[in-house]
């Protein structure tokens, strides 16, 4: 009868209860729809970052605390027969999708022809494995990043930021949209040439360019393990933006060969190994059993989820999941504020009829239960616009391929606003705003039980 | 249709109909309002009973202190001073949530302007009380359509109450008054927003109902064309009992 009653009075007060409950409904739609953003962010990012890095990468113990320092220390000695060793565990071998070798790595780069020359920083990668990561969609979110360009090609072949194509004037023999070659300044270049010319003096052959060559070359300078320098000749294939300006303007990837061979000869040294699981849901044993695999072996490596490595994605989630805190917190105010004038107007309308409810023997939770019925019905009422509403322009928005590019990506991403994908996140909002149209009801609600009967029955 | 309240049997062998046992009796009832700084006493000291299977009438004129009488006898005010008792058992110290239980398991209120909730039909009132008494939905329905025919609305059960007569709609009070079995109707000023021949039928029914039932009646009015041959009657001016 109480579900009845309250039914009836929402129909009765169809205008006010509407607007109350597309009150809950817009500021539900507002949640549902960030929250999604949301969602798809901790999908999105993650896959990106997985695509470029794995889930989880092994380092020898203490790089992360000092490899900054001295890379060079603290290298993953015969990471080969590290890789088999994990390939020949039954269990890494079914969950793991990709286990390939990185090395980082910083030097001098020179451009012969223009006589330009800057620091870079540098990776190593197999492309190949690296374009097959690129691949990942482990969350089926049909999310992928474009190949590195570089497999198939020559061992020689390097992809380099657009800042650095910038300061090594590149930008007009890469074709690069929207980048300018620095004026020339004869003076500089020839001090600069100087520079360069003396360091890579042991190698004439490098000081100048060949003429023979299709693509731009550089000149990649960096110090072996041992110290001595060491050069190489690199074709740079294209420039591909980097997400941060500093790395942009330094960014050099290289097949991972020419990198180890620059920097340790014959020696299988790499800086650390990337693995790849098939699915996120069996990444924690993975983890464990990589440890394990490497604790038994008495290897000095230690493997981390790529989060522990790079701090960034949690620092982009952790900032939406603020924001979203934020505006759910102001849109809760509004909510809260409208069902508790609602619930009032309601009850000074009835006042009468909470003496009559009183004066018929029912107790004050009678009426409490009354007006909370018809507070949490509403509530529900606007949860169900703003589920419905928000499923409706997630497809909309969704459908219209809107981009944008996260602050830890160098390619922008299909903003999807993933209402449902996270069940538990909407479940969570619906049942919020029912709980927050019960709680800002209490108020009202407690205060028409402790009406006077007798003054009660005396209103019009 | 059951009885109210069976008549009780005394050890000579007469029952309550026969020697009206007081269901209610107040002695020294008096009710103070404070409005600001002031106090207005709207009772002072009245007394008197309730006879058992009876009617009873409060008269006086508008302002003597008739409705505040009925709102203490009917356990929705407390007396300032005086007691209350009504079947044995003082009333007047009950907390709120006993006061209650009280109310919905002894007394049934007739209100001046009806009082029905409109979201809910004819029926559904009727049946409200008994939301408050361990019943089932089937139970609650046959009771309510069962009363509701013994007001003569058999036919209206689906209406809501702003589809009917006000004649009608007191009716309807009535059957919900009655409808949980109380051993005491207050009726406070029932046919004052009726017309004349309509306040006659409303007085005769609930003369009908308190003879079928054997419900103790108490009904508030200014009118005195009203008062039922054979009824007791209080009469009170100025918060205090001149005639009874």
């Amino acid at each position: 009868m109480i579900w009845k009653i309250a039914l009836r009075n929402i129909l009765k007060n169809s205008r006010r209860s509407l607007t109350t409950a597309f009150a809950i409904g817009i500021g539900g739609l507002a949640a549902l729809l960030f929250g999604g953003f949301v969602t798809s962010i901790w999908f999105g990012v993650q896959t990106s970052m997985i695509q470029e890095q794995g889930n989880l990468q092994i380092y020898r113990n203490g790089y992360l605390d000092f490899g900054a320092a001295d890379p060079d220390a603290y290298t993953i000695k015969n990471w080969d027969q590290v890789v088999a060793r994990l390939a020949a565990d039954p269990m890494l071998a079914e969950e793991l999708t990709m286990i390939t070798p990185r090395i980082n790595m910083v030097g001098v780069a020179g451009n012969a022809e223009t006589g330009n020359s800057k620091t870079f920083i540098g990776t190593g990668i197999v492309p190949a494995e690296i374009d097959q990561m690129r691949q990942w969609d482990g969350w089926q979110i049909n999310q992928t990043t474009p190949a590195t360009g570089l497999t198939g090609g020559s061992a020689e072949d390097v992809v380099i930021g657009v800042g650095m194509a910038r300061m090594m004037g590149l930008c007009a023999d890469l074709a690069v949209p929207d980048c300018q070659d620095p004026p020339v300044n004869e003076a500089a270049n020839a001090s600069a040439e100087q520079d360069f010319s003396s360091l890579v003096a042991g190698e004439s052959e490098l000081a100048t360019t060949d003429p023979t060559a299709l693509a731009p070359q550089l000149n990649v300078m960096a110090a072996t393990s041992t110290g001595v320098p060491n050069i190489a000749r690199v074709s740079v294939m294209s420039a591909q933006s980097q997400s941060v300006s500093a790395i942009d303007n330094a960014f050099v990837m290289m097949n991972f060969e020419e990198a180890r061979t620059l920097l340790y000869g014959d020696s299988q040294e790499a800086t650390a190994l990337m693995l790849q699981v098939r699915t996120p849901a069996t990444l924690e044993a993975v983890k464990t059993r990589v440890a394990e695999v490497i604790a038994a072996e008495g290897l000095d490596l230690s493997v981390y989820h790529f989060t522990e490595v790079d701090p960034t994605f949690n620092r982009i989630f952790g900032m939406f999941t603020f924001m979203f805190i934020v505006v759910s917190l102001v849109l809760s105010i509004v909510i809260v504020f409208t069902i508790v004038n609602t619930i009032s107007m309601t009850v000074m309308e009835r006042v009468k009829e909470i003496g009559t409810i009183r004066a018929l023997g029912f107790r004050k939770g009678f009426v409490r239960a009354l007006f909370l019925t018809e507070s949490v019905l509403i509530g529900a009422i606007g949860a169900a616009l703003a589920l419905v509403s928000a499923l409706i322009l997630a497809n909309v928005v969704n459908s219209a391929g809107i981009q944008w590019t996260p602050p830890s990506n160098a390619t922008p991403l299909t903003v999807q606003l993933m209402v449902l994908d996270n069940p538990m996140f909407a479940i969570g909002v619906v049942t919020t705003l029912i709980v927050l149209a019960f709680l800002a009801a209490l108020t009202p609600t407690f205060r028409a039980a402790r009406f006077n009967i007798v003054e009660s029955l005396q209103r019009a | 249709m059951n009885t109210v309240y069976a008549p009780e049997t005394f050890e000579d062998g007469s029952t309550a109909r026969h020697a009206p046992e007081p269901v209610l009796r107040f002695e020294n009832v008096s009710r103070i309002y404070k409005m600001d700084r002031v106090e207005v006493p709207a009772l002072q000291g009245v007394s008197g009973s309730i006879a058992r299977a009876q009617s009873t009438f409060v008269t006086g004129p508008s302002g003597s202190g008739k409705s505040t009488l009925l709102n203490i006898l009917g356990l929705l005010d407390r007396a300032t001073s005086g007691t209350v008792d009504f079947l044995g058992e003082d009333v007047t110290q009950l907390s709120d949530k006993a006061a209650a239980d009280f109310r919905s398991r002894h007394i049934g209120f007739v209100f001046q302007s009806f009082n029905l909730i409109p979201v809910l039909s004819v029926r559904e009132n009727v049946e409200f009380p008994l939301l408050n008494h361990k019943m089932t939905a089937r139970a609650r329905r046959d009771r309510g359509a069962e009363y509701l025919e013994a007001v003569g609305l058999g036919d209206m059960m689906d209406r809501r109450p702003g589809e009917i007569s006000g004649g009608q709609r007191q009716r309807v009070a009535i059957a919900r008054a009655l409808v949980s079995e109380p051993t005491l109707l207050i009726a406070d000023e029932p046919t004052a927003n009726l017309d004349s021949k309509t306040s006659r039928d409303i007085v005769t029914l609930m003369e009908r109902v308190q003879r079928e039932h054997s419900t103790s009646v108490l009904i508030c009015t200014h009118d005195t064309d009203l008062i039922m041959p054979a009824s007791r009657v209080i009469n009170i001016i100025d918060g205090k009992t001149v005639q009874e």
